[in-house]
């Protein structure tokens, strides 16, 4: 996937000489650096830097004419998780030592902040790496400007725990995929998220991943799809407390659709198929309980999500889905019967058979000894 | 069934030893085996792969297109054993309904007295083992045990390969109800042939009857001797001036 160019044309030795050499060192530079006292009489980098850029009225003029507010909150940054761990403005704005600053060389706000959000890997190399496996880094590398880097979503100074709390999570997610956030809003999952602040339902990174998001719509994650909702949806204690059955997995695999789906997760995981995963059949960020009359598995609506796939087929044919729950007489008595009689009818007749050849090639052979004896 | 006319004029004490044969299956039964087991094969064949995938299938099926390929043989070999069920069922009742069939083939108390003392004489119980008629009732369970499962699987084949058609009438839940039907029945009456009916014809004695069409003097009398006997007396009546009394041979059913 997309690599910022510096990393891809990174000769072996240089990136040995990072790995070895450039990381042990600023790590212990970064643990032993004492941490600014905020108490210190000393004036420290931020202080210093926010002697200007508490000024509201404090802007940047780019080339391109955009303008850049350089007003900084001291209040919204003194509670960053940043400043409040001594990591002052230096750490980022490496380049920035003194006043007057270097000048300024991007065109607009937006390539300089595609600059500086570099400095995020210095720290935060692992989760930095992966985002640069992501989609979104994927469309940056294809020179979109809307598509975000890390502080599109975690902010550039005011940066906070993402998840607190956790409905913040979609909101931001929201803020750009405006469209998939007021489907997911109504959904049983991001109404309980958003109206209850419920700590079990899928937010989006959920099953989209957080920083190495991937392309929803490509085979590979749509054959993964049955195993991502079975990562709640099979789990007993998770689902006995919303009286959610977690069978529906379990039973899904041994459906036609589950059979065919996981022999193409085994084996041809790239290879695009039609047999329906959990979304086909539930919606994906329109999820409904199944009793709710608007839900494309609603018994009312059953046939026409059937018919998606299975055109013309009739009323009796939704039938033919047993369910996500375990055979019974009462639900699938066809089904059951079926099981019985060859569970145990059909294995005694082979049993029977067997047992049968066998003592017959014993009273054969019994014959054919005394025959050659006599 | 020619041979077994011309023996008739030989005399009985003949300077050469001739081999009598007696006729068993006509011609077109013979066909119907050989289309059968054809058949037969490359639906297992071709559906074990399919049920056995995670096994050892995928070593078989190892892209989409050749499992595709795989379910149109399967199609292919259903629609000859279809057409073969259809013939038999309706070439055997036009044959019964004329009365030119026996009803060798169906069931009688004397299968369960002879499957008894045959009980008894596997478990030592008497040194003596029944006698059998044209047909005996191992032969006859083989027919009807197959003659049963041919007919579950070929329903539930149907009901597979037709499910949207089939549901407008039938109740939706049978489709599963067939899958697993057809997908067990299969493995039923695959495991049945190999133990039960290569067993009979080909380790008990080799019994290639149904491929030569005609039993052996020697296999009639220690195999089919109740058989043996109906068509010795036949055929002495027939001597005694009864020219035009019905040639044993063409009751092959």
């Amino acid at each position: 996937m997309a690599k910022p160019e510096s990393f891809a044309v990174m000769p072996c030795v240089a990136f040995k000489f990072t790995i070895f050499v450039l990381v042990p060192i600023f790590a212990v530079l970064s643990f032993s650096q004492p941490v600014y006292a905020r108490d210190s009489s000393q004036e420290t980098t931020e202080d210093y830097c926010l002697s200007c850029h508490a000024d509201p009225d404090l802007d940047l003029n780019f080339p391109d004419g955009e303008t850049l507010f350089l007003y900084i909150s001291p209040e919204a940054l003194s509670h960053s998780v940043h400043s409040s761990l001594g990591i002052e403005c230096i750490a980022c704005h490496t380049d920035i030592r003194s006043y007057p600053h270097p000048p300024v060389e991007f065109n607009n706000p937006r390539e300089l902040a595609q600059s500086y959000f570099q400095a995020c890997q210095k720290c935060h190399s692992d989760l930095f790496a992966e985002a640069m496996d992501s989609i979104h880094a994927a469309a940056v590398e294809q020179g979109s400007d809307s598509a975000p880097i890390c502080t599109d979503c975690h902010t550039a100074h005011a940066v906070q725990a993402p998840d607190e709390p956790r409905s913040q999570i979609s909101l931001t997610c929201g803020e750009c995929h405006t469209e998939v956030f007021d489907v997911y809003r109504d959904s049983v999952h991001g109404a309980a998220l958003l109206e209850a602040e419920n700590p079990d339902v899928p937010v989006c990174t959920d099953c989209h991943g957080v920083h190495a998001i991937q392309d929803p719509t490509a085979v590979a994650f749509r054959v993964e799809t049955p195993e991502l909702c079975a990562g709640c949806h099979a789990d007993p204690e998770l689902m006995s407390q919303y009286g959610l059955n977690s069978d529906v997995y379990s039973t899904y695999q041994l459906s036609w659709h589950g059979v065919d789906v996981t022999v193409y997760q085994a084996r041809w995981p790239n290879l695009w198929h039609s047999s329906a995963v959990c979304t086909d059949c539930h919606g994906v960020h329109n999820i409904l309980s199944s009793s709710d009359p608007q839900s494309s598995v609603h018994p009312d609506n059953l046939l026409g999500t059937c018919q998606q796939c299975h055109p013309g087929a009739g009323p009796q044919f939704v039938g033919a889905w047993t369910g996500h729950t375990q055979i019974d007489l009462q639900r699938n008595p066809y089904v059951f019967y079926t099981d019985i009689f060859y569970r145990y009818f059909a294995y005694l007749v082979l049993m029977v058979s067997a047992i049968y050849v066998l003592l017959q090639i014993l009273r054969a052979t019994v014959v054919r000894v005394r025959r050659s004896l006599g | 069934m020619t041979e077994a006319q011309d023996n008739q004029s030989l005399p009985v004490q003949s300077a050469v030893r001739v081999e009598r044969h007696f006729p068993r299956f006509t011609l077109a039964q013979r066909w119907e085996h050989a289309l059968l087991f054809l058949s037969f094969t490359v639906l297992a064949l071709t559906g074990l792969p399919q049920k056995y995938f995670d096994l050892w299938g995928h070593l078989i099926l190892t892209s989409p297109s050749r499992l595709i390929l795989v379910r149109q043989i399967h199609h292919a070999a259903a629609v000859v054993l279809i057409i073969e069920v259809i013939y038999h069922i309706g070439h055997s009742l036009y044959l019964m309904l004329r009365g030119r069939l026996s009803a060798d083939i169906f069931p009688t108390w004397k299968d369960f007295r002879d499957a008894w003392q045959m009980l008894r004489y596997l478990f030592f119980l008497t040194e003596r083992k029944p006698e059998f008629g044209k047909y005996n009732f191992e032969q006859k369970f083989t027919y009807w045990f197959l003659f049963v499962g041919i007919g579950i699987l070929v329903l539930t084949g149907i009901i597979l390969w037709f499910p949207i058609q089939w549901t407008r009438v039938f109740p939706g839940e049978t489709i599963p109800a067939a899958y697993r039907a057809h997908s067990s029945e299969a493995l039923v009456a695959l495991i049945f042939i190999v133990v039960w009916h290569f067993y009979h014809v080909h380790v008990e004695r080799l019994n290639l009857s149904i491929f030569s069409g005609r039993l052996s003097e020697r296999e009639m009398q220690d195999y089919h001797t109740l058989e043996y006997r109906r068509l010795v007396e036949e055929e002495a009546r027939a001597n005694f001036g009864e020219p035009d009394a019905p040639e044993s041979g063409e009751i092959a059913g």
